[in-house]
């Protein structure tokens, strides 16, 4: 469920059960109220009856008559009252009690009304007189008792819901608001491991817990995002490689020219001086044909497989004959810009785990680059010798050109930095760096305005178990 | 049969071993070199009428050899022969008052032609 509906049911639920104990609380209210204006009324009444007992004991005490006559008034009062309020009083004690009550007076107004007609008093009726206001004053007694008590108790059972309802409030709130941050900085937290993976370099897409709130969607959004980047980034070293074709190409087609001249020089010949040619040396000048047809080849072969669009595919390799590899395409480059070249190759090496052609680029980028620093010649080493840790391969391409100042340093493997305006991509060594950091190499570089750069890239040896894997 | 001499310089063998087959029949007498140092010592020992010289080569290149050339022995031809066909170098080889400037692929008959120029002019 998203989060948004859970935290709109939860405040509907909330909302809800705060209604409700507003309208029990306000009917509690109601209830003490009508159950006070009974007390209200029932304490006049009280008074009413405890003045008819006095009266009833004057009546006794002095054999008055008019006694009475006040009790009667009394009586008739208590009745009017009653009556006027008969649906408060049911209301607070019920119909029953109230009945109760309408019998009890009856009854003493009876026994009165018995003793002021009668001409005197008996033992008897005085006994009944006495018991039915001992009676009635009694019952009106209890009936205020209990309904005191009564609000007392819907005062105290009104507290106690408060107060419950208070603290399930405040810790339902509190674990929903635990579970909820939980939830979210639990993603947030997946989320970060993601974006730290691809900004390591990582495209792969990440596998993480299935949710289907808000934060699921952040993170299936952040996925297809690696994803996309993924993509982009093959694309990105496809298209920096096509324009390190450009450079390359007419490198190529120089070199090309060489052996093209030759097969023309032969054919020229061959046909100028064919019958002065013996049948061997015929033999000899088309084997020289051939030899110049396999050069091309090779030259055209290495072009077309640095260009082909690969996915990587890494393998075991020597990486003096990836070097060599290179240099043949970048050969004539260096050569019309009086470069010298000086090799510097441990034959005792053993082997990487690289994929060939994106090394080749990576060397590709850093060689053009050295012979773009040497716009007025020098020298290009390019060696290979054991990494200092002893589990890998250390590759070194250092020139004598003009240096990378100290303040550009820190910017280099940047994407779309670039030193040499126009002439530059900004992209050669920003896709030479996710090349290298993919093979779980490094690239370093040292330079020193006016004296020269060196790239370094370390590379991870070959293992046996890197078959299987 | 004429005994002119003439040098070819090229890195590229089958450059310098089809010119001397070609150019032995012309009656010319051809000595070819892979690069320039021996050729230049060569120079030193005996007199060329035309030297064919490749424009990039490793060591002293071609325009060097045209300098070396035209300084120490004014009265020798010199022709270019270039893979790398561009405008700066042919100039840069007239202002060194080169014979001739060829691209590659080289037309024998053309160069033939030009080398036959160059010995009849004084």
């Amino acid at each position: 469920m998203k989060i948004e509906k859970k935290l709109i049911l939860s405040n509907v639920m909330y909302g809800a059960f705060i209604i409700l104990i507003g309208f029990f609380a306000f009917q509690n209210m109601n209830l003490v109220l009508t159950k006070l204006r009974f007390v209200e009324i029932a304490d006049d009444l009280n008074a009413s009856f405890l003045e008819m007992r006095l009266s009833e004991k004057n009546y006794f005490l002095y054999k008055d008559k008019k006694a009475l006559a006040e009790i009667r008034g009394k009586i008739d009062y208590t009745v009017r009252t009653i009556g006027e309020v008969r649906d408060d009083i049911i209301r607070a004690i019920g119909e029953t009690d109230l009945k109760k009550l309408d019998s009890y007076l009856k009854a003493y107004s009876d026994v009165i009304e018995e003793a002021r007609t009668g001409s005197s008093m008996d033992q008897h009726l005085e006994l009944r007189l006495r018991a039915e206001g001992k009676k009635l004053k009694e019952f009106s007694d209890s009936i205020t008792h209990l309904e005191r008590r009564r609000v007392n108790d819907i005062i105290l059972s009104s507290k106690r819901i408060l107060m419950f309802s208070f603290w399930a409030i405040l810790f339902s709130a509190l674990f929903l608001g635990h579970f909820i941050s939980q939830k979210i900085l639990r993603s947030l937290r997946e989320i970060e491991k993601l974006a730290k993976s691809i900004s390591g370099g990582n495209f792969q897409k990440i596998e993480v817990f299935q949710s289907n709130d808000e934060l699921g969607s952040v993170i299936a959004a952040i996925n297809s995002m690696s994803e996309e980047l993924g993509h982009r980034e093959e694309e990105l070293i496809q298209s920096k490689k096509l324009a390190s074709m450009g450079i390359l190409t007419a490198g190529v087609a120089h070199e090309l020219t060489n052996p093209l001249n030759n097969i023309s020089m032969i054919a020229q010949t061959y046909a100028e001086l064919y019958d002065k040619l013996s049948g061997r040396d015929r033999v000899e000048l088309m084997s020289k044909v051939e030899e110049e047809t396999e050069r091309i080849r090779k030259i055209v072969k290495n072009l077309l497989d640095f260009s082909k669009p690969k996915d990587s595919n890494p393998n075991e390799a020597d990486i003096n004959s990836v070097i060599q590899k290179t240099l043949t395409l970048v050969q004539n480059m260096i050569d019309v810009s009086n470069i010298e070249t000086t090799l510097h190759l441990d034959h005792a090496l053993p082997h990487v785990y690289v994929d060939e052609h994106q090394i080749q680029q990576v060397l590709v980028n850093l060689i053009t680059n050295a012979v773009q620093a040497m716009s007025s010649g020098g020298r290009l080493v390019i060696s290979s010798r054991r990494g200092k840790s002893g589990n890998s391969v250390e590759i070194g391409v250092a020139d004598t050109g003009k240096g990378i100042p100290p303040e550009f340093l820190p910017h280099i493997f940047d994407p779309f930095f670039s030193t040499k305006g126009d002439a530059g991509t900004g992209l050669g060594l920003s896709v030479s760096y996710g090349i290298i950091k993919n093979h779980r190499g490094d690239i370093r570089v040292d330079s020193k305005v006016g004296v020269g750069t060196t790239f370094t890239l370390e590379l991870p040896l070959y293992k046996k178990e890197e078959k299987n894997r | 049969m004429n005994s002119h001499k003439i040098m070819v310089i090229d890195d590229e063998k089958i450059v310098g071993d089809m010119a001397k087959l070609s150019l032995e029949q012309e009656g010319y007498q051809v000595e070819t070199f892979l690069n320039a140092e021996p050729a230049l010592a060569r120079l030193k020992e005996d007199k060329f009428h035309v030297v064919v010289t490749d424009y990039k080569m490793k060591g002293i290149d071609g325009m060097e050899v045209l300098r070396t050339v035209k300084k120490l022995y004014p009265e020798t031809k010199v022709i270019m022969i270039t893979a790398f066909a561009n405008l700066d170098a042919a100039i840069e080889a007239l202002r060194g008052d080169v014979h001739d400037f060829f691209p590659k692929p080289v037309k024998i008959k053309e160069l033939k032609e030009s080398i036959r120029r160059a010995l009849n002019r004084p």
